[in-house]
């Protein structure tokens, strides 16, 4: 029995490893491709071209710009939204289910050009204004927040948290900041990262709305040399990480220092 | 005066009545079970009385004041949950607060009434725990001290030990009417487990499809069941189809033996009734001379812990007789002849129906002597 537990164990660690070759292998690739820029050393040559070109910090700052403004219009959106529908419309779970996949559906290029049409004419002309690029990508990153904000709720129990909250005094309010957004920091920090992700490596929408995010000029480069593409990648993976990273920190720095505040 | 009253309430979820017509009052400071099997509306009752639920008509007075349109949180009410409900990112002594917080108690006195809950439940040393690190039964006293904390009128507890094990249900049970004791409180407790109800009770209300068939003391919902039902879901009966031999001297006919019941009988001469009988209430042996004796044959004997239970065939049914188990005792064997003795008291009779069913977790639960 012990030896069969044991194999068990051997037998996940084999395909975690396998996983993480899968996932680390092209990325190591690619970071090697990328330290050759000079011709028979190895260096970091193609990461200071990138680090030189100004274009590279002002598409990653306006692309960070607009994912904290999908974010925040997508968490004002969202979370009520499925909290409502968990506790006061849970017949309606299947046609958002059905709804949030409706992005993976249309293409980006039909949700653009769908956009330009409805949005170039009177009474709301909006696509000369970064609004609409926030609005195309609160849908992209829709099924993403939706899907992720729902199974927290499902793991949650919400309708028996509320009522344990309510009968215990507590305000709608009340229900929603102290057991509600608490119980759903770990999947709402998860919603937030891929949101974050999506936005960053977003590529058809700026382009045909024509904006200067990081996603079109990641393609650019790509298109006109060899190295820079690769350190860039690099670069991009290395600053959505840690961009997260910082995200996660500061959020359970503000957890840890609420949780206390509840100790009598 | 009624602290909590029920008045013809009823609720429908579509076209499925699940609450019929109920009535009832409850008196303050009184631990009131609703006793029944699944969907027999204990739960949808219990509910309509925290405001989780709409009666579809009927009403609902909290001393003496109707509570139609009154929110959960004004209803002064605590409620304890099935799956305990405790808030994940809390820890223990933030659960008991949450209550306390929202009522404005801050600082100190908040303080010190965690501290008195956690005394009160024996979890003094919990108090920066989560609920995670906690087993289910001690999750369920951090449960029951968040409810009681913010002293409410009455505490509803819909069936809160169903998710525990054996052992700590027994326990948890007991920790519960001693403190309902020592508070006074009002409490009204949903459950399906007749001992559980039957232990800790003041009263029973025993529930089948919607309705209340039958309200009393533990005692007499056992000794007396009113109805059918009653009889069969309260412990075990073992019935037998008989005659009435004399109605006046309480005489009964049963498989050509005359029985002795408690004269006179609401019954007349010549009609068949269902002679029902405990199996606490027979002995192998007569206990004096008034006892009627039955032949038969035992077929099994199963252990069932602290009771041994006597499967006997007895003019063409299967009668049981519980007995404490006495290991300086030698048990009958299997296929052995026995006499049934019971006392004239033993005897509840009413109108023939089909042969009792036994409840099938006390034979599949049982082991085979």
């Amino acid at each position: 029995m012990r030896r069969s537990e044991s194999a068990r164990k051997a037998l996940s660690w084999f395909w975690l490893a396998l996983g993480m070759l899968y996932f680390f292998l092209p990325l190591v690739a690619t970071f090697l491709f990328s330290l050759k820029g000079r011709k028979g050393v190895l260096s970091f040559a193609a990461y200071a071209n990138v680090l030189a070109d100004p274009q590279f910090l002002k598409t990653f700052l306006f692309s960070l710009e607009m994912a904290v403004f999908t974010i925040l219009a997508s968490l004002v959106l969202i979370v009520p939204t499925a909290i409502w529908i968990h506790l006061k419309l849970p017949k309606a779970k299947g046609l958002m289910e059905a709804l949030s996949l409706m992005p993976f559906v249309i293409p980006p290029i039909v949700l653009a050009f769908g956009l330009i049409k409805t949005y170039s004419k009177p009474p709301l002309v909006l696509v000369s204004s970064p609004v609409l690029l926030v609005a195309g990508y609160v849908i992209i990153s829709f099924p993403y927040m939706y899907r992720t904000i729902d199974a927290g709720l499902r793991a949650i129990d919400l309708p028996l948290l509320t009522e344990a909250a309510q009968i215990l005094g507590a305000r709608w309010t009340t229900v929603l900041f102290r057991v509600a957004l608490p119980g759903l920091r770990a999947s709402i920090l998860s919603a937030v990262f891929l949101c974050f992700a999506t936005v960053i490596g977003e590529l058809t929408l700026a382009v045909i709305l024509a904006w200067p995010a990081f996603g079109p000029y990641m393609a650019l480069v790509g298109r006109d040399l060899a190295y820079e593409p690769a350190a860039l990648s690099i670069m991009s993976f290395a600053l959505t990480w840690g961009s997260i990273g910082l995200m996660q920190f500061i959020s359970s720095r503000g957890v840890a220092r609420r949780g206390r505040g509840h100790r009598p | 005066m009624a602290f909590i009253e029920l008045r013809d309430l009823r609720k429908s979820f579509g076209k499925t009545e699940v609450v019929k017509d109920l009535s009832l009052e409850v008196r303050k400071g009184e631990f009131l079970s609703f006793l029944g099997g699944s969907g027999c509306g204990k739960t949808t009752t219990l509910r309509m009385i925290a405001g989780f639920e709409t009666p579809s008509s009927g009403s609902i007075f909290i001393d003496g004041e109707d509570m139609e349109n009154v929110s959960p949180r004004k209803r002064r009410l605590g409620m304890v949950f099935q799956n305990y409900a405790l808030f994940p990112n809390l820890d223990v002594a933030g659960n008991i607060a949450f209550g306390l917080h929202v009522a404005g108690a801050k600082g100190k006195s908040a303080k010190k009434r965690v501290a008195e809950m956690l005394e009160l439940i024996g979890m003094e040393g919990y108090a920066q725990r989560y609920p995670r690190e906690l087993s289910g039964g001690q999750q369920q006293r951090v449960a029951l001290a968040r409810a009681i904390a913010v002293e409410p009128e009455a505490l509803l507890l819909d069936e809160p030990l169903s998710a525990l094990d054996a052992k700590i249900r027994q326990r948890l049970r007991d920790d519960i009417r001693s403190i309902q004791k020592k508070l006074g409180m009002t409490m009204i407790y949903v459950t399906h487990d007749q001992e559980e109800a039957l232990s800790i009770s003041d009263r029973v209300a025993v529930m089948r499809d919607g309705r209340i068939e039958q309200l009393g003391s533990p005692s007499e919902i056992y000794d007396n069941p009113a109805t059918a039902f009653v009889a069969t879901f309260i412990g075990s009966l073992s019935s037998l189809c008989c005659e009435v031999a004399d109605a006046a001297a309480g005489l009964l006919l049963v498989d050509g033996r005359i029985l002795r019941a408690v004269a006179p009988l609401a019954a007349s001469s010549g009609e068949t009734l269902s002679l029902s009988l405990r199996p606490e209430s027979i002995t192998l042996s007569p206990s004096s001379a008034d006892d009627n004796v039955l032949p038969g044959e035992v077929e099994a004997v199963k252990f069932l812990g602290s009771i041994v239970r006597l499967v006997v065939h007895s003019c063409g049914q299967a009668v049981f007789v519980d007995s404490f188990n006495d290991p300086r005792r030698a048990l009958p064997e299997p296929g052995e002849e026995v006499k049934l003795c019971f006392p004239p008291e033993a005897c509840h009779l009413r109108p023939s129906h089909p042969a009792v069913r036994v409840p099938a977790e006390e034979i599949s639960t049982s082991v085979e002597a």
